[in-house]
């Protein structure tokens, strides 16, 4: 796949679809992102097409404004996913990207139980297929499943990880750093508030990618925790982040009754 | 006077087993605070564990204070409004509708008992609604009893099991 994807990069360059090219270079362990605009940048002979997952969609919104031209960027498709989310938040200019898309490894769509690790119209040869199962172990049943949850928390030494790896989690003014809703500089973080603060935000633009949970020192199972509030988000209000440029998120629009996620006439616990 | 003020305090401190629950409402400007009015002024009774709090629109009601509420200790959150149609900004009870179902949908998968929330539409002229609601939901949160994240169930939300666990050695 490497050598098809050098072709390709310097094909658009060659041809000026694409004014630079933003892809990784680099061997396993030592690999950068790198921008290329001259098809003979001997850059583009090292680029990087392993399992390593990096965050193309952060390095585009910094790359994308220092160019007038189009700018191609060699991506997956959690990638693109979240590019849609950013465009869908004005953070980029989603007509000024071409999305390289590269299929995931088979052994790396394991790893991540992803559902989707074949960007839609690939045009790369692939056999990887979907997994479907859901990620992460089990959750106890509803006695337990407070302490479960709290057990979980309270390991969390509030290194911000999860919000500062994120793409989407890009507000100047964070909830999290506001000591009116929690302590500031209080170690540990108050839970489980701490938590379910970046969940209920994070409902309608979180795509998936479960990086908060790989790079979280005390393994806490974030991504269960955001798949939870993205479910709810489906079968209440039909409604998944990262699929769709046009289709605004039912939370930021006031809607029409009979969109309300049943709340029409209230809720209260039979 | 000293001998009065210390029979107040006596008479404020919870009996055995039987702690006060707390209550926090949400109340819209235009419809359900006025509804509350009205069953003051209507003389209805209901019970007084609600501390309630106006807000212009129930729509204005981040999810962020309803997860501070069940921080700081609350047993139940009610959030109250106009009528769907109704509202006095025109849809700023549908954002609060959607928000709600999200956020009881979150609080419920990590345990806690969605019994503990609630959503009603309480008209101007619903006091006896009101306080029908106060009344229902107060018998409710009895039956669930304390919130498990108040510090006075004995948990210290902020210690993990090991804190405690050093501390108990």
């Amino acid at each position: 796949m490497k050598q098809e994807l050098i072709q390709k990069i310097k094909k658009m360059l060659e041809s000026g679809e694409a004014g630079a090219v933003l892809f990784l270079r680099g061997e396993e362990g030592d690999i950068t992102p790198a921008v290329a605009s001259d098809p003979a940048d001997a850059a583009i002979d090292e680029v990087y097409s392993g399992d390593s997952k990096f965050l193309m969609a952060a390095f585009a919104c910094l790359v994308e404004p220092y160019h007038n031209e189009k700018v191609a960027v060699v991506m997956r498709e959690c990638d693109r996913r979240m590019l849609i989310e950013l465009a869908k938040h004005n953070k980029i200019a989603f007509d000024k990207i071409i999305p390289l898309s590269i299929p995931c490894s088979q052994q790396l769509a394991d790893a991540c139980v992803c559902d989707h690790p074949v960007p839609p119209g690939c045009e790369f040869d692939t056999t990887t297929r979907p997994v479907t199962n859901e990620p992460g172990g089990t959750e106890p049943e509803d006695g337990d499943r407070l302490s479960y949850w709290m057990d979980h928390f309270s390991r969390c030494i509030r290194c911000m990880g999860c919000r500062n790896v994120c793409p989407l989690c890009y507000c100047a003014d964070c909830a999290l750093d506001n000591p009116e809703l929690l302590g500031p500089e209080m170690f540990p973080p108050d839970i489980p508030i701490f938590h379910l603060i970046r969940a209920i935000d994070m409902a309608d633009r979180c795509i998936d990618c479960g990086m908060c949970e790989e790079v979280c020192p005390a393994d806490i199972p974030l991504r269960k925790l955001y798949r939870n509030a993205l479910g709810s988000l489906k079968e209440a209000l039909d409604y998944v982040p990262g699929l769709d440029l046009k289709e605004k998120s039912p939370l930021e629009v006031l809607g029409e009754p009979g969109q309300l996620g049943g709340m029409e006439d209230g809720y209260r616990r039979e | 006077m000293a001998d009065t003020s210390l029979k107040k305090d006596q008479t404020a401190k919870p009996e055995d087993g039987n702690e006060k629950i707390r209550i926090l409402a949400f109340l819209c400007n235009w419809c359900s605070y006025a509804g509350a009015d009205l069953a003051g002024v209507s003389r209805l009774q209901y019970p007084p564990d609600v501390k309630s709090i106006r807000v212009m629109c129930t729509g204005t009601i981040s999810p962020h204070y309803i997860l501070k509420a069940f921080q700081e200790g609350a047993d139940g959150v009610l959030i109250a409004g106009c009528h769907i149609g109704d509202c006095h900004y025109l849809k700023g009870n549908y954002a609060t509708a959607k928000r709600f179902r999200v956020i009881k949908d979150l609080l419920e998968s990590i345990g806690i008992d969605p019994g503990r929330l609630r959503l009603e539409w309480v008209s101007a002229a619903e006091g006896e609604k009101y306080a029908d609601v106060i009344a229902s939901f107060t018998e409710q949160i009895k039956e669930i009893g304390k919130s498990p994240l108040s510090k006075s169930m004995g948990r210290d939300v902020n210690k993990s099991k090991a804190q405690v666990a050093d501390e108990s050695v």
